[in-house]
């Protein structure tokens, strides 16, 4: 199928998504994916912890009860699915890792502050681009103003770190 | 709708979603990143083209009293929370939707990013557990609360009940701003292979 021979042009699979967003936002809400890993982290806290243990921290009865029928978890598994199967299909699935230390480190800080950004905003780059801003919601702007301020010195750091 | 029927929905979109970006290679970090470092826009026309038909979207569903738009109070902590996540997202070289991509495709890297990111979650709980800011959506008004560094809730339907102009002429005027930014790369990239 050529559809898994060519790399497709990602203006018309960005639009495709646009179009299926707009259907999301009328059934259940705009595509978001912070909410997802969230609930996850808490059922795994739940699953490692006890229910007991977790219930100390009250973020996790006042912010984000565990519960794995919230919706927004299988968008994220459904990412996952439709990357596999595509990377399946194209023949481009293979078990790759990065080499050097510095990756590894790098991917750790920036997955780490990935985790705590998206919590202390309530909202994750999808949301920004996806949902808030074209809801024209303030929270779009602020958040648009905080990821490219953030996106600006991570290319910075990054750069350095290239160069050095 | 049932519990199950979302679930159902929303992985069925997910996949989709999933499998456009696996064969696109879309990659919203790279639509900033590589925008900023290597002045080039192949992501981020596609951002822009998204973001122009979801305004006109979600806008024009607003102004027919449809739609599920997000509610809740924003503040301080979506600059910050966001600037914080852009710094990561570019030293992960991932975001949220190409970790898990990646991680379908056989990435370790994706999936130890996404390890990370499940990680901060769970430190953040913990801080705010002991700090209780930003505020829990329960005791969100809408109304500005300056102690809390909330500005309140403002969005599309917020702007239509409040001048009674249907949301989609600010959808409109929003959508001819991105527009214009897209036609401002347009001319970069034709100056950029004139220049070669």
């Amino acid at each position: 199928m050529e559809f898994f021979k060519k790399t497709l042009d990602p203006v018309v699979a960005l639009a495709a998504i646009a179009v299926l967003d707009i259907f999301m936002f009328v059934s259940l809400g705009a595509w978001t994916v912070g909410g997802g890993e969230t609930m996850m982290t808490g059922l795994a806290a739940q699953a490692v912890l006890g229910a007991e243990t977790l219930q100390r921290l009250p973020f996790w009865q006042l912010v984000f009860q565990p519960d794995p029928t919230y919706w927004k978890i299988y968008i994220s598994l459904g990412m996952l699915t439709g990357g596999l199967l595509g990377a399946l299909l194209s023949k481009e699935f293979r078990w790759r890792a990065p080499r050097r230390l510095t990756d590894w480190v790098l991917i750790t800080i920036g997955g780490l502050m990935m985790g705590i950004g998206i919590r202390l905003a309530f909202v994750c780059n999808v949301s920004t681009f996806f949902g808030l801003t074209p809801e024209m919601n303030l929270g779009g702007y602020l958040s648009i103003t905080g990821i490219v301020a953030g996106a600006w010195v991570g290319s910075l750091i990054y750069k350095k770190i290239l160069e050095g | 709708m049932s519990a199950i029927g979302q679930c159902l929905l929303a992985f069925f979109f997910g996949t989709i979603v999933g499998l456009l970006v696996q064969r696109s290679r879309f990659c919203n970090t790279a639509a900033l990143r590589d925008a900023m470092l290597f002045k080039s826009y192949r992501n981020t026309k596609a951002l822009l083209v998204a973001m122009i038909i979801l305004t006109i979207g979600f806008t024009g569903f607003i102004s027919i009293g449809e739609g599920n738009p997000m509610s809740f109070d924003v503040g301080l902590n979506q600059i910050i929370g966001l600037f914080i996540f852009g710094i990561g997202m570019v030293l992960a070289g991932a975001c949220t939707v190409s970790t898990w991509v990646k991680s379908g495709e056989g990435d370790v890297g994706a999936m130890w990013a996404l390890l990370f990111t499940f990680i901060g979650m769970f430190l953040y709980s913990m801080l705010w557990s002991a700090n209780y800011w930003p505020p829990a959506p329960a005791s969100m008004t809408g109304a500005p609360n300056l102690e809390a560094l909330q500005f309140g809730h403002a969005n599309a339907k917020t702007l239509q009940e409040r001048f009674g102009i249907p949301a989609i002429v600010f959808g409109i005027g929003q959508a001819l701003v991105l527009v214009a930014i897209y036609r401002a790369i347009l001319r970069k990239e034709r100056q950029q292979q004139s220049g070669t």
